[in-house]
């Protein structure tokens, strides 16, 4: 579903970040249907370039990226149709409630569905029935990332991009994210998880990479490994 | 079916905007001060045009209560010419209030026009006066720049912007849904100020307007509207541009400032440096030279008049301008006026020439400066700009040589021939050939005239519509959501 060939990102330079080697070094990467794919790595160690370049905010340098086997760079909008996209923080319109902005959003992506319909997915992606129609700029960050949840079950993505979607959340929240990721897997959703958190990672990942200065350096199985394990392996390698 | 994300995006902008209060208080103030800008614009046209009509007839009654007299002396009577206001001047004064509004018309002279509402006024008028179109031409840009600054970079800034990429929007779909979403807002103030400006317009047709009056309405609503388009086009594109809503802001402010206040004065100052002017006096001592070259009528000793009677006398037969079949003396004036008629036509069109370089000057620079196009365009549709009032100077000119010809003609056809002793009363025709005289009427120039007048502005409008879509088009293959 999700496929890198060669991926390579270099910033131009003198622009904000860059540095002497690609912030993306010859990324090669296949995650298929259910698979989720957990990046572990420093700040800086091409995680977010990644998902950038899946989701075609970022041109890659060389190699390409591709989704449900189109080219990203050629086809930015058939390939986005495919995929839902979740950041640190998820960002929607403070003044609309959580059911307008799931309105605005799904039909943004051509989904039109009535107001149960609406409460049902807000529901499932976990967030409480009172808080529906509260406005978002009352929301904690977990409720937003709910309510991201829910904009990516509407739009039916077939893949899942998700930049540190755990960090700052408490661990109540953390671990009904996880449960909804676990559920999504199963769904057949194609996952791309970029990281800080091994345990959370040894817990829903099906594959963990480890990537350091720009490269994926190691690519392991979690179901053979504790997390205790990854953690040295982690450790070592970055 | 799905809304289109063209149509949800500029809805959403729509609502977004309208959900401020400051948006609501900004719109009240501005309705405000529309309706006092239409209030007053209304009431000054209503007295001008009263006093124009009054006076004119005035000048009418008078002309006719003349009693017998010799022609020549009517001539010197003379009449006025009062310069009538055009229906959407209440719309945009355009120079009218710093033109001169009445004009003496006699025989052997060009009088110039006189008394500018500006020339009667206190200081206050140089402030500018407050009319609908000045709101429209800048007050709603000002205000479209001030809540479309934040269209696409406070998307950027709050991230939103990464989410509705996400959802698959394109860059054309999310510029110019941003871009619509902003000009309904702005047309939420335009609508109601045209509307006004039409209402008040066909308040002051007094009857069915003629369709060259619907055609420069029409024309104006449709070059406001264009512009006001720009202005979101501009306004959601420098927003797509920035880093943040405030330097979104920054650039636009400074840009209208520019644009409304610094290059039209610039414009005007640098046309007329090129393209100087003669100064009044320089104006008429040259016209004044030429005629005493070409000779005096007045005087008799005159080598051309001398040449003219010999062969006036040759070509008759007789020996003395007393035997002649006509009265001489009108035949002179009528000579004179001629040569002199034409000799100020030649200077005063060179006049015109400087004066239209200066004005092309000034049209030229709304390639750079698009509120040029349309304060130009405004002014020569509402018939307030120098177009309208060299017309009518021109149209007084002509009428000044009809009357001193046809008075010539009277005196050439129906005063006695010999000289009248001393003792003897002036010659004197009935006072009923006054009535032969038409009154005088202005006529304004037609759309067509003035769009011919008028084609740069309308060439600039069509190349900053080209340019915005061209920079429009760009911006949709560059922009990133990072």
């Amino acid at each position: 579903m999700l496929q890198a060939l060669n991926l390579t990102k270099r910033y131009p330079a003198g622009a904000a970040g860059a540095a002497d080697r690609p912030a993306l070094n010859n990324l090669n990467l296949t995650i298929a249907p259910g698979e989720i794919f957990c990046l572990l790595g420093q700040n800086g160690a091409g995680k977010t370039t990644t998902i950038n370049l899946f989701l075609g905010f970022l041109q890659p340098t060389a190699g390409q990226a591709l989704v449900g086997g189109l080219s990203v760079a050629e086809h930015p909008l058939e390939t986005r149709r495919l995929l839902a996209y979740l950041p640190e923080t998820v960002m929607l319109y403070p003044n609309l409630t959580g059911l307008e902005n799931l309105d605005f959003f799904a039909s943004l992506a051509g989904f039109r569905y009535s107001a149960a319909e609406r409460r049902d997915l807000l529901l499932r992606a976990g967030l409480p029935a009172e808080a529906h129609a509260r406005r978002v700029g009352t929301y904690s960050k977990g409720m937003r990332q709910k309510v991201g949840i829910a904009i990516a079950l509407a739009k039916q993505a077939r893949a899942l991009l998700l930049d540190e979607p755990t960090s700052g959340l408490d661990p109540k929240a953390s671990n009904e994210f996880s449960e909804l990721l676990l559920a999504l897997g199963q769904a057949g959703t194609a996952i791309l998880m970029a990281t800080h958190d091994i345990f959370r990672a040894k817990e829903v990942g099906t594959r963990i990479g480890i990537m350091r200065e720009g490269q994926l350096v190691e690519t392991l199985p979690t179901h053979s490994l504790t997390a205790s394990e990854l953690e040295t392996i982690y450790l070592q390698t970055v | 079916m799905p809304l289109s994300p063209f149509r949800l995006i500029a809805r959403h902008q729509w609502h977004t905007l309208l959900r401020e209060r400051a948006v609501w208080l900004l719109l009240g103030l501005v309705l405000l001060v529309a309706a006092y800008a239409a209030a007053a614009g209304w009431t000054t046209y209503r007295q001008q045009q009263a006093t124009q009509v009054h006076y004119q007839q005035q000048a009418r009654r008078d002309w006719l209560s003349n009693p017998d007299k010799h022609p020549h002396r009517m001539a010197h009577y003379g009449h006025f010419a009062f310069r009538p206001r055009a229906p959407l001047s209440l719309f945009d004064g355009g120079m009218d209030r710093f033109l001169g509004n009445a004009i003496f018309l006699e025989a052997h002279r060009q009088n110039p026009v006189n008394f500018s509402e500006a020339g009667f006024s206190t200081g206050l008028l140089r402030f500018g006066d407050l009319s609908l179109a000045l709101l429209l031409q800048v007050l709603l840009p000002l205000l479209l720049f001030f809540l479309g600054a934040g269209t696409v970079a406070a998307d950027r800034e709050n991230g939103t912007l990464r989410l509705l990429l996400t959802q698959g929007v394109s860059w054309p779909q999310l510029l110019l849904g941003k871009a619509a979403g902003l000009l309904a807002v702005g047309l939420l103030l335009g609508v109601p100020l045209l509307a006004l400006t039409g209402g008040l317009w066909l308040a002051a047709q007094g009857g069915a307007p003629s369709l060259d009056e619907v055609l420069r309405f029409g024309l104006l609503t449709l070059f406001y509207g264009l512009y006001l388009a720009l202005c979101c086009g501009v306004a959601v594109l420098v927003s797509a541009a920035s880093r943040t809503a405030r330097t979104a802001l920054v650039g636009l402010i400074g840009g209208w400032l520019l644009l409304t206040m610094v290059l039209p004065r610039a414009a005007q100052a640098l046309g007329s440096y090129v393209y100087a002017l003669p100064s009044k006096t320089a104006f008429q001592t040259a016209i004044q030279a030429d005629i005493s070259r070409q000779g005096d009528s007045h005087n008799p000793d005159d080598p051309h008049y001398q040449a003219l009677r010999d062969s006036v006398l040759r070509a008759h037969g007789v020996a003395t301008t007393d035997q002649l079949p006509f009265n001489y003396g009108g035949y002179v004036m009528a000579e004179g006026e001629k040569i002199s008629a034409g000799i100020y036509t030649r200077h005063y069109r060179r006049l015109l020439d400087t004066f239209r370089q200066q004005n092309q000057f000034a049209r030229s620079v709304a390639f750079l400066d698009p509120y040029l196009a349309l304060k130009n365009l405004s002014m020569a549709l509402a018939g307030t700009d120098f177009l309208a009032y060299t017309r009518f100077q021109q149209q007084a000119e002509a009428y000044r040589y009809a009357l001193a010809q046809q008075m010539n003609q009277l005196q050439i056809e129906h005063i006695p021939n010999r000289k009248r002793p001393p003792t003897e009363k002036d010659h004197t025709i009935d006072r009923a050939y006054w009535q032969r005289v038409p009154e005088f009427r202005y006529q304004a120039p037609t759309v067509q005239q003035v769009l011919r007048a008028e084609w740069v502005s309308v060439a600039a409008f069509g190349f900053w519509g080209l340019l915005l879509l061209g920079l429009g088009r760009r911006a949709a293959t560059r922009l990133t959501a990072l």
